[in-house]
């Protein structure tokens, strides 16, 4: 019987198919994230089996689609606010949200200028052009604002402020020498060798940087995605991002 | 007429088109008419002239200056020649009026000169009142006298006209034919004309050339040329309605006596080559006169039995052909036609003047390469 | 709509204008150029010119990006001698509009040059007209519906830039945001009640563009 052979071909895959163990955990995580998180997933997905699918942008994009119904397991954004909006609307598993990392902002100009001894040195002519992320959807660019906010300098500088979609792309702006100055976080600064770090804004200066991390109510995978938001929980991967500059609950702060 | 106001040899292939090979075109103050059948290059000599197309070879002269040397890579373009060209469909500028189009080539005047020029020009050819038409709003004839103002307005040294009544219907076309004499001989500018009208030619034109597959063959008063044409190709190209291979029998005190089919015929020998023996005979159907059968004596060397074949009737006119021993054409009113009877079968007699006999020899073949 | 809002449209419209004026005298000498001659270079610099209608607006905007940047060959000449910034100000945004319609405006041109009858200008050059005098007073004059249609249709495509405009000037209120990019970023910010109303704004001015350039198209026919 020719048709035997072909049976058994074909049962054997669906065997594969249907019994497979692995599943695909989508992501929604910002920008900020993206190496660390790329890093951390590529050693998990050895260990588990499991595959990683990553969304990343600004948290303000990714609330926006996930509002819109985009099919997620996690998200992970880089301020809390936006995390509140989701889970004012009951899209967010309730019990899973957890305050993962910290971040401090930094002030980063070209490699050719010189070093800033304060941040009010943005407000001078020479300085043209400040790379922040959207002030109104970016949480990077939110951050930013608040700090210049408390310090008295927004009225000086929302003029010359240039708006960008994420932090990565501030990133990539400052780094093209187009514009003279950019707020990013120190773990994107500590990414790219050709920006300079003017000025560190300290910890306690800044705002308070939290990077919430939690389950989405409808996601189609949440077995999978339980066991990898608890991976990022825990110690292991703390030390991966702490690698990256992120501050972790056992490292509160940058050495 | 004097001949030296242009003088052109030049040679202009197309690929894929008419070879134009023109020797010694010699242009004078009055009108040439260039003569030619469709497809012989007529239009493309005009533009070579014009300065719109650029020869491969030769020598282009005209007033003392040089327009063309392909010697020395010498070419002036057509904005540098004082040329006024008139092209068959006029080509009026669309969105200009007719003061504009014909002040068009007056810019480097001052308004009020450039004015009272085209003012003058418009009152000659009788446009005056039409300044702010646009050409779209004028008649055939209309556009073409305001195509010949502007043409003419720049006092150019030499005129062309392509075609100057393709455009009009047949009323039109006779109406005007009159007038553009006039105009041309009163502005005094040398013309060059092309037309494949013969009717045209002869009113026209003071001088014609011949051009065959875009060769200069033959050049000459008009009437000469069209009663005596140098070769069979001009022959045709020229209308003769008759032409027939004859054999020469005898030449004597100035007439030749040819035998065509069964028909003798007197010529006038005039300069026949001492040993042509083969001629061709060219009878023009208006030079044949056809009478009743009973004979009459006239001063016609020719008077031949015949009998009519075919009856064509056109307008006011018919041709008919008789056989006289050759078919021979004859161009008679319709009225004649009908007061003689004729039809088919009826037997007359066609009676030609020698002198209106041309003779070429045979060795003058249709083609002279 | 609020005064603001009305302001925003009026510097969409003054950027388009402002491109329009800059794309002209290169769009016409090309579109001429291409619609006379048959030289080498014909069938790259079509291409070229084709270029911005068809790849992603992004790296027509990034290409500017590398040119006109303050480390770029054109814009690092300019900051240097000029002390002039391109990248995000609104020379930016004119550049980016000039480039996106530029190959709209050159299609249409184009095809309006070769659509004037070679007699004309021939006959033009015997009156003694030099080749400035026969393109401005018979080629462009026959041509002017073809390419007024091109310019309205350019206009309309400069209204509605975005992805070079976001790459090459970026989204500054004030300096170089344009109807487009303020509804992207009226929906980046949840505020979807502006954005549909910048959008209807967008709509209708569109339409009317369009609309005319439809009709100049057509009745020439």
């Amino acid at each position: 019987m020719k048709l035997l052979p072909s049976l058994l071909v074909a049962g054997s895959l669906w065997l594969t198919v249907t019994l497979a163990p692995a599943a695909t955990v989508t992501v929604f995580a910002a920008a900020s994230l993206t190496d660390s998180l790329k890093d951390l997933a590529a050693t998990y997905e050895q260990q588990s089996g499991d595959q990683i699918v990553f969304n990343f942008a600004a948290s303000g994009v990714l609330s926006r689609q996930i509002e819109a119904g985009a099919p997620a397991d996690l998200i992970f954004f880089a301020d809390e606010a936006h995390a509140d909006g989701l889970e004012q609307k009951g899209l967010l598993l309730s019990g899973s949200r957890q305050d993962v990392l910290g971040n401090s902002l930094v002030i980063i100009t070209p490699p050719d200028h010189a070093a800033m001894t304060s941040p009010a040195e943005l407000t001078n002519a020479v300085c043209q052009h400040v790379a922040l992320g959207d002030v109104k959807s970016v949480p990077c660019g939110t951050y930013a604002k608040t700090y210049f906010t408390q310090q008295g300098l927004w009225p000086a500088m929302a003029p010359k402020v240039i708006p960008f979609d994420n932090v990565r792309a501030v990133l990539a702006a400052v780094e093209t020498g187009n514009v003279d100055a950019g707020v990013v976080y120190a773990t994107d600064a500590l990414i790219s060798k050709k920006v300079k770090v003017a000025y560190a804004i300290a910890v306690t200066d800044g705002p308070k940087i939290n990077y919430p991390l939690a389950l989405l109510k409808d996601a189609p995978e949440p077995a999978a995605a339980r066991k990898f938001a608890s991976f990022l929980e825990s110690s292991a991967a703390a030390g991966g991002f702490k690698k990256y500059g992120f501050l972790t609950p056992s490292a509160p702060a940058v050495p | 007429m004097n001949h030296d106001l242009l003088t052109a040899t030049f040679r202009k292939q197309f690929p894929g088109g008419p070879a134009i090979a023109v020797d010694q075109l010699r242009l004078g103050s009055g009108i040439t008419v260039l003569f030619g059948a469709s497809g012989s290059g007529k239009t493309t000599v005009l533009r070579c002239l014009a300065g719109l197309e650029r020869p491969e070879a030769g020598r282009i002269q005209a007033g003392g200056e040089t327009w063309f040397d392909g010697a020395t890579n010498l070419f002036l373009p057509a904005r540098r020649r004082r040329v006024g060209f008139v092209p068959q469909d006029y080509a009026l500028f669309p969105h200009l009026s007719v003061a504009r189009n014909v002040g068009y080539g007056l810019h480097e005047l001052t308004t009020g000169e450039r004015s009272r020029q085209v003012a003058e020009t418009l009152e000659w050819l009788g446009l005056t009142g039409l300044e702010d038409r646009l050409p779209r709003a004028l008649s055939g004839g209309q556009q073409q006298r305001v195509a010949l103002a502007r043409a003419v307005v720049g006092r150019p040294q030499l005129l062309l006209l392509d075609e100057p009544f393709a455009a009009l219907d047949t009323p039109t076309r006779l109406r005007l034919r009159g007038e553009l004499r006039h105009w041309l001989r009163h502005t005094g500018i040398p013309t060059l004309l092309v037309t494949h009208d013969r009717f045209e030619a002869l009113a026209l034109g003071d001088e014609v050339v011949i051009l065959h597959e875009g060769r200069n063959v033959q050049q000459g008063p008009v009437p000469a040329v069209f009663s005596q044409p140098f070769n069979l190709a001009v022959a045709e190209i020229t209308a003769v309605e008759t032409v027939q291979r004859g054999r020469l029998l005898e030449v004597r005190d100035g007439l030749a006596t040819i035998a065509v089919g069964n028909a003798r015929l007197t010529a006038l020998a005039r300069d026949l080559p001492a040993d042509a023996s083969e001629v061709h005979v060219c009878i023009r159907a208006e030079d044949v006169i056809l009478t009743g059968a009973d004979a009459v004596q006239s001063s016609a060397r020719n008077h031949l039995s015949a009998s009519v074949q075919t009856i064509t009737r056109a307008g006011p006119l018919a041709l008919v052909q008789v056989d006289c021993g050759f078919p021979l054409m004859a161009l008679l009113t319709q009225v004649a036609c009908d007061e003689m009877g004729l039809h088919p079968g009826h037997p007359l007699v066609a009676i030609v003047k020698a002198p209106k006999i041309h003779l070429i020899p045979a060795d003058n073949a249709k083609d002279r390469d | 709509m609020s005064h603001a809002q009305w302001q925003l449209v009026g510097f969409s419209l003054r950027m388009a204008l402002l491109s329009l004026v800059v794309v002209l005298p290169p769009g016409l000498a090309v579109a001429w150029w291409l619609a006379k001659f048959n030289g080498r270079g014909k069938t790259i610099l079509e291409t070229l010119v084709t270029l911005p209608l068809v790849l992603p607006p992004v790296v027509t905007g990034l290409v500017l990006l590398e040119l006109f940047g303050r480390h770029g060959p054109i814009g690092g000449w300019l900051h240097r001698t000029l002390g002039m910034d391109v990248v995000f100000t609104w020379r930016a945004v004119v550049l980016a509009l000039a480039s996106m319609s530029l190959p709209l405006l050159v299609r249409a041109a184009r095809t309006a040059f070769e659509e004037v009858d070679a007699k004309y200008e021939q006959l033009a050059r015997t009156l003694g007209a030099g080749e400035w005098r026969v393109f401005f007073t018979i080629t462009l004059p026959l041509a002017r519906r073809g390419i007024l249609a091109g310019i309205l249709l350019a206009f309309a495509r400069s209204l509605g830039e975005f992805g070079a405009t976001i790459m090459v000037a970026g989204n500054i209120p004030g300096q170089t945001t344009t109807l487009p990019l303020a509804i992207y970023q009226a929906v980046q910010a949840d505020d979807d009640g502006l954005a549909w109303t910048l959008a209807g704004v967008s709509a209708v001015i569109a339409f009317a563009a369009v609309l005319a350039s439809e009709r100049l198209s057509r009745r020439r026919s």
